[in-house]
């Protein structure tokens, strides 16, 4: 059993707690990518579970066997780190071969694994190289194939692509992926970069404040994420937020208003008692702008606009009655090439993928749409 | 925003259109090594220019001579319309805040703000409220009376563009202000400096190594590499219509791709192979231009067959050049998807919004680009020559529409 389990985990230092009695499961021979901002406890957590820091209170269990006070080397783990660790004077294949030799390894299965990561992490071109004359990219290959080659069941990640090179950083990205279809490793990889923690995990534990605020698979995080920090921090920008108050219409059904739907949305899956103020949020790629009225569309007008990823166009938009907060959508080159300052437009928010957060900024369990239209993912 | 009113501010009189500052064949060179060599250009009042370009382009240099901070080997620089170049630092009037910035330790963050004010002996009464303005544009209003070591990289930094805006002025230089920053810090302070220009109507001079952030900020792009601004215009004039294969290749995200292509005569026209796929091109037959050029295309002008949302494409519709690839890796942005494709002979960038369709793995796919989608520079000097033309079969579909709704 290679499942990570750390419960109650704590950690202190000084007054600042970094990790505030996080509990919570690595699933076995899956990649989960801790992803956060910088000082949310992330590497914190990580370096708890390598066993380079020691938890101010909770435990840390591989499978049944607790492993909270063992040292790093008696955890039978593989880390890699953001500056490549390799041994400077031999080449590549001695580098990954060296730490083979401590175990007991037929000289054939030492070979066959040698070969296999060389393979995978296409090292081949420069096996026979000195790692003192490689770049940084390369080095970083080279740490990651010699910790591969060693079988541990557990690699710990820590921003293994930070520091290197648009392209070396591709060359890992399509390594790592290639590698984790392949191998069967659990893996925990830290990053910041969404970007990374969307392309490389199978499921993203994401941080704030020394706490995991949720763990989904990519596209879920993205989509419905359980409070608006997580609209927030994932996207590029991130999620759009407007007020709204929820009240009856005729017939005593619940509905949503709010300056982004020309009338009151019926609502499903509120709780008895809930707060009546909401907040809408929304992608803003599920923002359409219309040139004239439409249906599901309210009047606004373009602050600015500019050109994003692909040639995407990011429209600032000031819905009428919501001149202090300012809407983006994004939209397609053929739409923002149309559009200027000034121009009077109508917007339309696609209701299937709205979110709604209650005053605290946890997701609302409400959902738009009658009962028969909720529960989609 | 924090739409507050601008306290009063020093606006100099000139005449009306004149630009806000000029270089003018400004060149630069240290010992053997030439690091700027002509360059010119005017940059407007009242607009948002960036000066994008390449790290180590020369960036932080240019701005360092416009400051009086180091003298330019030759060339000219005019600021509201009067010739500077000799002028010292502190009689130009600028607001800065450089790339590397330091903070004084020993100040609080309001004196640290109001430190350009007093170099220039403004009153308390008359500096005061430019340093609260300043501090409220850029949220960090509560900070006053810390102390730069209790602050965050992102705080440090915000201080440090206040401290820039604390100056009674009409134009002000950034020098690449938020480089290292967290992306998502960066998100928020683009969108207050752009609020910011808006409000002031002031010069603001920004320069950049990062596409995305020059292509929100400016309302004039101007791309310095090699030592010389080697295009300048509206980013979205830049962006669809690049005059220069490197200004293509600098401004976007993804980069653009591009291909080798040979031309070769073919009944009255010039067409180009390249080693994904063949097509006419709008050159002149017998233009004299060699056989050989450079296409260009944008990652979003490829077309992927398969199940997206909008459903297949109509026959029509369907880009006439195909080919083939593998996908190597896909990346998730969350909104859009980059796709990196290894084609026959070639390896290309596509992009496309993101429609929450499974992955299918990492196969084989099937690609199409409309000629009219593909630019064409010649292979030596990246001077941009022409384009593809819509091809015959892809001609009579401009008046079919199906509905298909763009955005």
């Amino acid at each position: 059993m290679a499942e990570i389990r750390v419960e109650r985990l704590r950690k202190t230092f000084g007054p600042v707690v970094a990790l505030d009695d996080v509990d919570f499961s690595f699933p076995e021979s899956r990649v989960t990518c801790l992803l956060g901002p910088s000082g949310c406890g992330k590497t914190t957590l990580m370096r708890i579970v390598a066993g380079l820091e020691r938890p101010t209170a909770g435990e840390v269990y591989f499978g049944e066997r607790r492993v909270t006070g063992l040292p790093p080397r008696k955890r039978e783990i593989g880390m890699v780190f953001q500056y490549p660790v390799v041994y400077k004077g031999i080449d590549v294949q001695r580098n990954i071969e060296l730490p083979l030799l401590a175990e007991k390894l037929a000289p054939a299965e030492r070979k066959r694994r040698v070969d296999e990561v060389i393979e995978l992490l296409g090292l081949g071109p420069s096996a026979k190289l000195d790692v003192s004359r490689l770049d940084n990219g390369t080095r970083q290959k080279v740490a990651v194939a010699r910790e591969v080659a060693r079988q541990p069941r557990i690699i710990l990640f820590d921003e293994p692509i930070t520091n290197v090179d648009a392209a070396a950083k591709l060359q890992l990205k399509r390594a790592f992926k290639e590698l984790t279809r392949r191998l069967n490793q659990t893996i925990v990889y830290v990053t910041h970069d969404q970007t990374e923690a969307m392309t490389l995990a199978d499921q993203i534990a994401l941080m704030r404040d020394g706490q995991i605020v949720q763990c989904d698979t990519p596209r879920v995080l993205y989509n419905r994420p359980a409070d608006r920090f997580g609209g927030w921090f994932l996207g590029n920008p991130g999620m759009d937020f407007v007020d709204a108050t929820l009240g009856a219409v005729a017939g005593g059904d619940l509905a949503l208003a709010s300056p982004i739907f020309p009338s009151p949305v019926p609502v499903s899956g509120v709780a008895d008692g809930a707060p009546a103020a909401l907040t809408v949020g929304v992608r803003p790629e599920r923002i359409r702008i219309h040139p004239a009225p439409a249906p599901g569309a309210v009047p606004a007008r373009v602050r600015r606009t500019s050109i994003q990823i692909g040639g995407q166009y990011l429209v600032g938009l000031e819905v009428d009655g919501l001149a202090d907060q300012p809407l983006k959508a994004k939209v397609d080159p053929r739409v923002g090439a149309s559009l200027a300052a000034g121009d009077q437009v109508w917007v339309e928010c696609s209701l299937d993928s709205v979110s709604l957060f209650d005053p605290s900024g946890r997701r609302s369990p409400a959902e738009l749409g009658t009962p028969a239209a909720a529960g989609r993912v | 925003m924090v739409a507050t009113e601008r306290p009063t501010l020093v606006s100099p009189a000139r005449p009306a259109g004149a630009p806000a500052l000029a270089f003018a064949g400004v060149t630069k060179e240290y010992a053997a090594t030439t690091i700027l060599s002509g360059v010119d250009l005017a940059v407007a009042t009242g607009a948002f220019t960036v000066i994008y370009g390449p790290p180590a382009s020369g960036k932080s240099v240019l701005m360092r001579l416009l400051m009086g901070l180091e003298d330019p080997s030759a060339g000219r620089i005019t600021l509201r319309g009067q010739d500077v170049t000799a002028l010292p630092a502190a009689s130009r009037n600028i607001g800065y805040v450089p790339q590397s910035f330091a903070l004084y330790p020993h100040l609080s963050v309001h004196d640290n703000i109001a430190y350009p004010l007093t170099l220039a002996r403004v009153p308390d009464r008359e500096g005061e409220p430019i340093v609260r303005h300043a501090a409220e544009m850029l949220r960090i209003s509560d900070l006053l009376q810390k102390r730069p070591d209790q602050l965050s990289g992102g705080q440090k930094q915000r201080v440090a563009i206040a401290r820039g805006l604390a100056k009674q002025t009409d134009i002000f230089v950034f020098d690449d202000p938020l480089a290292g920053l967290d992306f998502k810090l960066r998100e928020q302070l683009v969108e207050d400096l752009r609020d910011l220009q808006q409000e002031w109507r002031a010069a603001f001079l920004y320069t950049t190594s990062d596409a995305i952030e020059a292509l929100t900020l400016a309302d004039q792009l101007a791309v310095l590499d090699g030592g010389r601004v080697i295009e300048h215009g509206p980013p979205a004039r830049l962006y669809a219509d690049p005059r220069h294969q490197r200004s293509m290749a600098l401004v976007g995200f993804p980069p653009a791709n591009f291909l080798p292509g040979r031309l070769e005569r073919r009944g009255g026209a010039l067409w180009c192979h390249t080693p994904l796929f063949t097509f006419p091109t709008d050159l002149p037959p017998d233009g004299g231009i060699g056989d050989a050029a450079t296409v260009g295309f944008r990652p979003e002008a490829i077309i992927f067959d398969g199940p997206a949302d909008d459903g297949p494409l109509d026959e029509g519709q369907r880009p006439s050049l195909r080919f083939a690839g593998r996908i190597a890796l896909r990346e998730d942005l969350g909104g859009e998807e980059i796709v990196y494709l290894e084609a026959d002979g070639a390896s290309v960038t596509g992009v496309t919004r993101h429609h929450d369709r499974r992955d299918e793995g990492d196969g084989q796919v099937a690609a199409a680009i409309r000629p009219e989608d593909l630019l064409l520079f010649l292979p030596d000097s990246g001077e941009r020559i022409g384009g593809g033309l819509a091809s015959e079969a892809a001609a009579p579909v401009a008046a079919a529409s199906n509905g298909r709704s763009a955005g």
